[in-house]
């Protein structure tokens, strides 16, 4: 997908300015039989793949992440938006059992991730700007690497990479250190990485933080076709285009408590605003209160 | 694959496509002693040239007999030049190397007082010295010959004595004399060297890279991690260390430079010492290995690694320079010291005299160093302030205090921490060693009453008052049940004769101290039944209770979070360790094989007064044994071997007992899981 007119810059964007059409994602992939029966649990008449239940993340005072709750359920892309300090890093990161949560808890697939940190990791893949590459490692080597920690062996893993490096059009480069890739060429390796065990929920911390508009595309491409295989996507971001484009449910975070929670239209028409971006500042602001929040 | 085998091979991979990593794990050692020598060789056959073609200038002040100016004259590389004035600032402007001072004759015989007048600072005055004196000696010579003659007695009236120097040392052992100085420190330098930039490259590399994150999103738990991460530092420390030793062997010991024949360095270590010495090596750089990724692992970039690492470094050269001093004996003391011993051990090794009982020792302790270093290792590695402490994401994050942080501890009253325990441990090992040893001197038997309750009940009972941990899980003080107390007496029944079938054997190894053992004997053993009571409170009452509350209380309850296995086996050989003492070695092994037994035994009945009561039995037996004038018998010749009927008894007494305590299930405290596998 082109967008014609729009800056380098994706970040200087003013999303309120530039209306972007969302566009219908038809894949070309085929849908996966998703094993929907050993990771999916049913809460509150919902079938929930991601399941944050009440999860408090404390430092000494601080309250990094207050009360939590919330789901995404398989063939969902869910956001979760709020300014810098909100707590999405923390919050996405107890999900990924990088944190250990102070109180309440989390599950992927059914797998609490305080009770079983490694089975947890099994269901998901994480990704955020911050993560980095090993830089001796070529492309290819690296997506074995993380195959090999994921239990795939031999034929399997020869093929799974060799899936992953064609779906990201990673041929390429496959055999060049990663070091000496560009921030594109990087990214597409990394979702290799993230994907190389298939899981049935995605983290996406942050995704296209410094990225171009064309490296941003692949990741937005890459979200859309998740869903459509079932997958539940749950992305952090400050970008309100993101949310437009993307996202089925947006939940926003301030001071690491949730404070609203709907489709992005649902939260537009609560705030009594034009857009997203007008009613996530509001939100973020306290402006609003919790009227929106209150609302069913 | 095993996780931690395909971390290693990945981290192996990497590490050798890293070109620091590779000057200091290959070409560093392997070019170190050639590149060294041939330097050395260099400059001291340039020496040699420039000291050998120019003549060195000396100054004679006063009378100049003709006898002594002919001398002079026919001196090879001597030459006379006159001085103006001062001889003091001649020699300060190094116109001379050394001046003679000759007074005229004196006295009935005409004795002449000369002073040589030189710098001891600067070399080539000491050689100017040296000639001058050479040639006063030969002006010396002649004139008392010349005195013989004309009394007409013989050249050898005037030399009571000959003595001439041999020296039974062959060329390779004075080469071992003085390499083993040097060398010692150089191969534990580069062992250092070897695993120092690969730690921090696996641990803070990976964070400052933010690759950490990534890998801590696989399935696959830290401590897998941390191994397969370690297993790669040792590794590269062993190979760096293996390949400096085989440079080191082939320099000297081929005498493939000229050098080593020229100074009459020729090494030769026989086969067996230098796998010694390899042997050695590999516990020392898993040590290194251990130590630097644990605290690699707090810093967030290589160069705040480095600063952290760089003390470390420091601190680690001092014990290792050691050797180089003159006048410093290896015994077990410096044994179980670390690094000191290794290279006080390879010092022997080259030197031909090392002793196998300190080379035991050396290995072992240096294991258990190891050992306790990966479980420091492995626990940096499973906590996540220190993974990510200093990450920008989340500024609240590591701003914590250490003061709130123990207050949190305090609230939450759980056991004490790992560390913590160490510390309090080797506080109190300190105690003992200098008060306790002092106390017992001054009061004899009083004493050391008075140093067990003093100095390990009385602090472990403050420890857990005071960090207000809770005292019942900390010091496991709960109720046997019927069979684990059972069971643990039968254990115990069991152990002690095996204890002492260990003990006798390791006498073939280990230096024994007979004189001690007697003293020791003379003090178990009471002639009447109120001296009897007074020994058992002594020597069996007292210890089980003090002794018992520090390591199986304290120091077990802090080390939980290790897990079952190494909380016990390291609970034995701390507890075999607080034993030694300088002439007691042979107190280790038993020592510690009875510390891991007790300390099972209180893991799996979960009540610490199952522990007093086994080292209550222990102790008792002896002193009841030695006190019984029937079986004293048994012990009057300390050099003969327990009863051979009494292994295969306790063998089986060991069997039932620990199955009874097998088949009591260790109580679930929720500290057994080893956090590292939830960061």
């Amino acid at each position: 997908m082109r967008v014609a007119g729009l800056p380098v810059n994706y970040e200087c964007c003013r999303p309120e300015l530039v209306s972007l059409p969302v566009q219908r994602f038809t894949s070309s992939f085929p849908p996966v039989q998703l094993a929907s029966v050993p990771y999916t649990r049913t809460v509150g008449g919902f079938t929930s793949l991601i399941q944050f239940t009440r999860l408090t993340k404390r430092y000494g005072s601080v309250v990094a992440v207050r009360d939590l709750t919330f789901e995404v359920r398989p063939g969902e892309v869910y956001a979760l938006l709020g300014p810098n300090g909100a707590g999405k890093t923390t919050a996405l990161r107890c999900l990924a059992t990088l944190l250990a949560p102070s109180s309440g808890g989390a599950s992927v697939g059914g797998v609490d991730v305080a009770a079983d940190p490694i089975g947890a990791r099994r269901q998901i893949a994480f990704l955020s700007a911050s993560m980095g590459l090993y830089e001796r490692l070529s492309a290819r080597e690296l997506v074995v690497y993380f195959g090999r920690l994921h239990g795939l062996e031999g034929t399997r893993l020869r093929e799974r990479v060799e899936e992953l490096v064609d779906m990201f059009g990673i041929g390429t480069f496959a055999n060049r250190l990663c070091g000496r890739l560009s921030t594109g060429q990087r990214q597409r390796v990394s979702l290799a990485r993230a994907l190389v065990h298939d899981p049935p929920a995605l983290i996406l911390d942050e995704p296209t933080l410094g990225l171009d508009v064309l490296s941003g595309q692949t990741i937005y491409d890459f979200i859309r076709r998740e869903r459509a295989r079932g997958k539940a996507v749950l992305f952090s971001t400050h970008q309100m285009d993101e949310v437009d484009l993307l996202a089925d449910r947006v939940g926003v975070l301030r001071d690491g408590g949730l404070v609203a929670e709907g489709s992005p239209a649902e939260l537009v028409a609560r705030s009594g605003e034009q857009n997203l971006a007008r009613a996530f500042l509001r939100l973020v602001t306290g402006e609003l209160g919790d009227a929106v929040a209150a609302a069913p | 694959m095993n996780a931690w085998r395909v971390v290693c091979a990945k981290e192996l991979r990497e590490t050798l496509r890293d070109r620091r990593t590779l000057l200091m794990m290959i070409v560093v050692p392997v070019l170190l002693y050639p590149v060294l020598l041939i330097v050395m060789e260099q400059l001291l056959l340039f020496g040699m040239r420039n000291l050998e073609a120019e003549p060195t200038p000396v100054a004679v002040v006063g009378e100049v007999p003709p006898a002594l100016a002919a001398l002079l004259e026919g001196a090879e590389g001597l030459i006379v030049v006159p001085i103006d004035g001062d001889p003091d600032s001649a020699l300060r402007s190094d116109s001379v190397t050394a001046v003679a001072l000759v007074g005229g004759p004196t006295g009935v015989d005409g004795t002449r007082a000369i002073t040589l007048l030189y710098d001891a600072a600067s070399d080539r005055s000491n050689r100017g010295r040296g000639q001058l004196a050479s040639v006063l000696d030969d002006w010396g010579d002649t004139l008392v010959a010349r005195r013989l003659s004309e009394r007409g007695l013989p050249a050898t009236f005037a030399v009571p004595i000959a003595v001439a120097d041999s020296s039974i040392a062959r060329p390779e052992e004075v080469g071992g004399y003085t390499l083993g100085r040097i060398l010692p420190l150089l191969l534990v330098v580069i062992t250092l060297l070897g695993a120092f930039y690969p730690a921090i490259d696996l641990a803070a590399g990976e964070k400052e890279r933010g690759t950490l994150e990534t890998l801590l999103t696989a399935p696959v738990p830290a401590r897998d991690i941390v191994i397969g991460k370690f297993v790669t530092v040792a590794l590269i420390g062993v190979i760096a260390a293996g390949l400096n030793l085989g440079s080191m062997i082939l320099t000297f010991q081929t005498g493939a430079l000229q050098i080593t024949e020229a100074i009459g360095l020729e090494v030769s270590l026989p086969f067996s010492a230098i796998l010694a010495i390899f042997a050695t090596l590999v516990p020392l750089a898993v040590l290194f290995g251990a130590i630097f990724l644990g605290i690699a692992v707090g810093s967030s970039s290589f160069k705040e690694a480095q600063n952290a690492l760089t003390p470390v470094y420091m601190v680690v050269l001092i014990p290792a320079m050691l050797p180089i001093f003159p006048g410093i004996d290896f015994g077990p003391l410096l044994a179980v010291t670390p690094v000191a011993g290794v290279s006080f051990f390879f010092r022997d090794l080259m030197t031909g005299d090392a002793e196998v009982g300190l080379g035991l020792l050396v290995v072992l302790s240096t294991t258990v160093y190891a050992v306790a270093g990966l479980a420091f290792a492995s626990r940096a590695f499973g906590n996540e302030r220190v993974l990510f402490g200093n990450d920008g994401g989340d500024a609240e994050v590591g701003s914590r205090s250490w003061l709130e942080g123990w207050r949190e501890r305090r609230g939450d009253r759980g056991p004490p921490e790992p560390s913590t325990v160490f510390g309090f441990v080797a506080l109190v090992a300190l105690l003992f060693f200098y008060g306790g040893i002092r106390l017992q001197l001054r009061f004899g038997e009083a004493g050391l009453l008075a140093a067990e309750w003093l100095l390990l009940f009385v602090p472990a009972v403050l420890i857990v008052v005071l960090t207000g941990v809770d005292p019942v899980r900390t010091l496991s003080l709960r109720r046997p049940s019927p069979r684990g107390l059972f069971g643990s007496v039968v254990l115990i029944a069991g152990a002690v004769p095996l204890v002492w079938a260990i003990g006798w054997l390791q006498s073939f190894v280990l230096p024994v101290p007979w004189e001690l053992l007697e003293g020791l004997e003379d003090l178990v053993t009471a002639e009447t039944t109120g001296r009897l009571l007074w020994l058992l409170l002594l020597l069996a009452v007292t210890p089980a209770v003090c002794e018992e509350l520090v390591f199986r209380g304290v120091l077990l309850g802090g080390t939980r979070t290790l897990g079952p296995g190494r909380m016990i086996v390291l609970n034995g050989l701390v507890f075999g360790a607080f034993h030694l003492s300088f002439q007691t070695v042979i107190r280790f092994l038993p020592t510690a094989t009875l510390g891991i037994v007790i300390a099972w035994a209180v893991w799996r009945t979960g009540s610490i007064w199952v522990g007093m009561l086994m080292h209550f039995l222990n102790n008792a037996t002896i002193v009841v044994l030695a006190s019984t004038p029937a079986l004293q018998g048994v012990f009057s010749d300390p050099e003969a071997p327990p009863p051979l009927w009494l292994v295969p008894v306790g063998v089986i007494a060991f069997a039932i007992g620990a199955r009874l305590l097998l088949q009591n299930p260790p109580p679930q405290e929720g500290g057994y899981t080893i956090p590292s596998e939830d960061p």
